[in-house]
């Protein structure tokens, strides 16, 4: 019999579905005796998974990797004593690993104790906004509804048979989800939009669908983590915000880039101030967000850089110029695009089946979804390809 | 009747093709079938896809302004006009 971690409540109830409607129950009793495996690598696609890694290795003072593909480790090294390794979704290449303080990370959860809540789990187990949601049901004793693997068709169903009460999800989630509802909808007392900036059209629909729900979206950056949450159900925040800050973050703008200053930031400049890499535009009382500073835009909630997946497509055999843009869509925000000037007398069908190829092991959000070959890629009068997103 | 396709024939074509590539096979498609939620083997990112092509096709893009609610393929094809 293993104690229970202090921040676990003991109501916490997992529910995970196959996406047949074969659900499987976990309760702490049930989680705790699992060891941690001796490399201390664990597959974060569930809950109970992820629950049982995390008590086992704060008892036994060790380091855990919650990988999020198959093949584990690849040069990861546990380090001594209790900590938690997350690994980005890693749009081109390797993925990123980034270690966190477990006291930290429960610090920053925020929730009152409410075992009647059921949340709906939306993101990746092992995504840093998965991590938080199972965290958040895990010290307020609410029940997580899961379906691992399963698409947005099974979160669907899930959220309308398990009766969901709470979610959190990135505004391309929202927008299909509410399509996969169609008009059966659960009665949802709390709707959360975040990862990507939460447009004016999306929140209205939100907010007429589940009227009763309180409505939120929560902006954070990859160094700061969650900096503020918006409740008014207005796109952006207030422009008063730039001169008063919020919640002890302080805010300004630097050539159109968004700057914070934020006691809970882990890596700062020598004077404190951060740079977001989020453009924003001051409109009346509000400022909202139009983009990255680095050309990065959001795919159904995956940060993809339309720069590295040309750089990409440029390497193919046969590929003589390419120019991937951002397409904007109102399912997933953008999707990208590319155009191909074929070096001269190359075939078409193995000139795209090599660029299939070659885009093969990026995840699918970062590659581009309609390939067209023309004639010459169009110059901008300053001489640089026409990346900007299109609307 | 004219010789250019409809809009719904469009939707058809380019959703068996996003399929294909997937190695999926479409089912019959009716004007009640479901993007999302139903039995059309495609995801949000294949949704996506379709959208941008039918811009290309058709030159209409019917979401310049922000979300028009649709989930049913008739749905999607009244949101453009039939003057391909």
């Amino acid at each position: 019999m293993h104690p229970r971690p202090l921040w676990l409540h003991p109501d916490v109830h997992l529910l995970e579905g196959d996406g047949d409607a074969v659900w499987r129950s976990w309760r702490w009793p049930d989680l705790m005796g699992r060891p941690l495996p001796p490399d201390g690598v664990v597959r974060a696609d569930r809950p109970s998974t992820l629950l049982a890694a995390l008590a086992a290795a704060e008892r036994e003072d060790r380091a855990l990797l919650l990988s999020r593909r198959e093949g584990g480790a690849n040069g990861w090294r546990a380090e001594p004593g209790f900590s938690i390794t997350l690994e980005s979704s890693g749009t081109t290449g390797e993925p990123k690993r980034v270690r966190h303080d477990v006291q930290r990370l429960l610090g920053r959860v925020r929730g009152r104790v409410d075992p009647s809540a059921r949340w709906l789990l939306t993101y990746e187990a092992g995504a840093f906004a998965g991590l938080q949601v199972v965290l958040t049901a895990a010290t307020t004793g609410a029940t997580l509804v899961a379906v691992p693997g399963g698409g947005v068709q099974a979160l669907a169903a899930a959220a309308r048979d398990q009766a969901v009460t709470h979610i959190s999800g990135t505004p391309s989630f929202w927008r299909a989800f509410l399509m996969a509802l169609g008009d059966g909808l659960p009665s949802l007392r709390s709707v959360t939009l975040g990862g990507e900036a939460a447009d004016q059209p999306l929140l209205d629909r939100l907010s007429a669908v589940f009227p009763s729900a309180r409505l939120r979206h929560i902006y954070a950056s990859t160094e700061a983590g969650a900096v503020f949450a918006v409740a008014d159900g207005r796109a952006g925040f207030p422009a008063v915000w730039l001169d008063q800050g919020v919640d002890g973050v302080a805010l300004r703008l630097n050539e159109g880039v968004l700057e914070l200053r934020s006691p809970r930031a882990t890596l700062a400049a020598g004077d404190g101030w951060l740079s977001t890499g989020d453009l924003v535009e001051r409109h009346g009382d509000r400022v909202l967000f139009v983009g990255r500073a680095d050309g990065v835009v959001n795919v159904g909630g995956v940060k993809v850089s339309p720069e590295a997946v040309e750089q990409r497509v440029l390497a193919v055999a046969g590929v003589a110029d390419a120019l991937v843009q951002a397409k904007a869509n109102p399912i997933t925000g953008f999707v990208l695009t590319a155009q191909i000037q074929p070096a001269p007398g190359s075939d078409e069908a193995a000139l795209r089946a090599r660029i299939r190829d070659a885009l093969a092991e990026l995840v699918p959000a970062a590659r581009p979804r309609v390939i067209t070959l023309v004639d010459h890629i169009p110059i901008s009068t300053t001489g640089k390809k026409g990346r900007k997103a299109v609307p | 009747m004219s010789d250019t396709p409809t809009i719904f024939a469009i939707i058809a074509e380019e959703l068996a093709r996003i399929a294909a590539d997937k190695g999926e096979t479409l089912p019959s498609l009716t004007p009640d079938s479901l993007f999302l939620g139903g039995d059309l083997p495609i995801d949000s990112l294949d949704l996506a896809t379709l959208l941008v092509l039918l811009e290309q096709r058709t030159g209409q893009d019917p979401f310049r302004d922000g979300l028009r609610q649709f989930t049913t393929v008739g749905e999607l094809a009244a949101l453009y006009r039939e003057t391909v």
